[in-house]
């Protein structure tokens, strides 16, 4: 499974210009090039994802605050990934108050996706408060909880 | 941006606006800018704008109306607040959800005040703060009111 984070704005119109860059950012600040190979887990399914993206220019680290880099990196790889497995398309952002961050659509159906990054850790932890957070979501749509880690690059994604 | 010029833009280009400009509040909410109020403000420009043009029923029109409501307390603007929960809870199509969704906000938002003003509010006499924000609003005033 391909998640290609450079052609992120060209399938998902409503993302952030800079979310694919971040991603990149994210990635090689941890030592890889494009292509890295992630394992996916998710709902207990294992797959296997390979990250592409264009490379950033490191000099932007110095201006961009770490953790921003963290948590949309780990969005664009989020979003590249449920678009490669099922063709979710970013629809819009949510507020805070709705308990996740993207309003995902696919044909007639919608999905609200809450993300969250981290460098290195454990992720199935992090996947269990996602999960209570996006699951107090009350919009009438599936939901995702995805979780991304890039020092050994994975990806844990979980319904309730 | 004036309404005739919101009135040019479509679903489709308000939601990039609109998702655009929620993570611009966020950053600056999270740097702790005094520019995160104004950031706020337009989130809910956009979001009022959205509510116009979609049915109350469907999925984005509920978002957007919360959504502009959310944004408006974010903002620091608790009277528009109020007003647009008055006014999309007069809807007789909002869902059921969408309806829970603003008064949880409205709850949440009364319980931040009497957090915050713990004599007012053992004293029964938070709607006197109401009243004395309308007053002060009304007056000229050179720096902005705090939320």
């Amino acid at each position: 499974m391909r998640l290609v984070l450079h052609e992120l704005s060209n399938v998902h119109p409503v993302l952030p210009i800079d979310y694919h860059k971040f991603g990149g950012l994210a990635l090689q600040r941890s030592g890889h090039v494009s292509p890295v190979i992630a394992p996916i887990v998710h709902n207990g399914e294992e797959l296997e994802g390979s990250i592409e993206w264009a490379k950033q220019n490191m000099d932007f680290m110095d201006m961009i605050d770490s953790n921003r880099v963290t948590e949309d990196g780990a969005e664009a790889v989020a979003i590249a990934y449920v678009y490669s497995k099922a063709g979710w398309v970013a629809k819009r952002r949510l507020q805070k108050g709705e308990s996740a961050d993207w309003l995902m659509v696919n044909n007639d159906s919608c999905l609200a996706l809450e993300v969250s990054g981290t460098i290195s850790g454990d992720l199935t932890s992090r996947l269990s408060e996602k999960m209570k957070q996006v699951v107090r979501c009350s919009l009438p749509v599936e939901k995702l909880a995805v979780v991304v880690r890039f020092e050994t690059p994975s990806v844990l994604a979980a319904s309730p | 941006m004036k309404n005739a010029e919101m009135a040019l833009y479509s679903e489709d280009e308000l939601d990039v606006l609109v998702s655009n400009a929620i993570r611009r509040a966020e950053i600056l909410d999270e740097l702790g800018s005094p520019a995160a109020q104004d950031a706020w403000h337009e989130v809910m420009v956009y979001e009022e704008r959205l509510a116009s043009i979609l049915e109350p029923s469907a999925l984005t029109g509920g978002i957007a109306r919360v959504g502009s409501i959310l944004a408006a307390f974010a903002a620091g603007k608790r009277d528009e607040a109020v007003r647009l929960a008055s006014r999309f809870l007069a809807e007789p199509s909002l869902p059921h959800e969408r309806r829970a969704a603003i008064d949880r906000i409205l709850k949440e938002d009364q319980e931040r005040l009497e957090l915050r003003y713990p004599a007012l509010a053992t004293k029964v006499r938070l709607s006197e703060l109401q009243q004395w924000r309308d007053e002060a609003a009304k007056q000229p005033r050179v720096f902005p009111l705090v939320a």
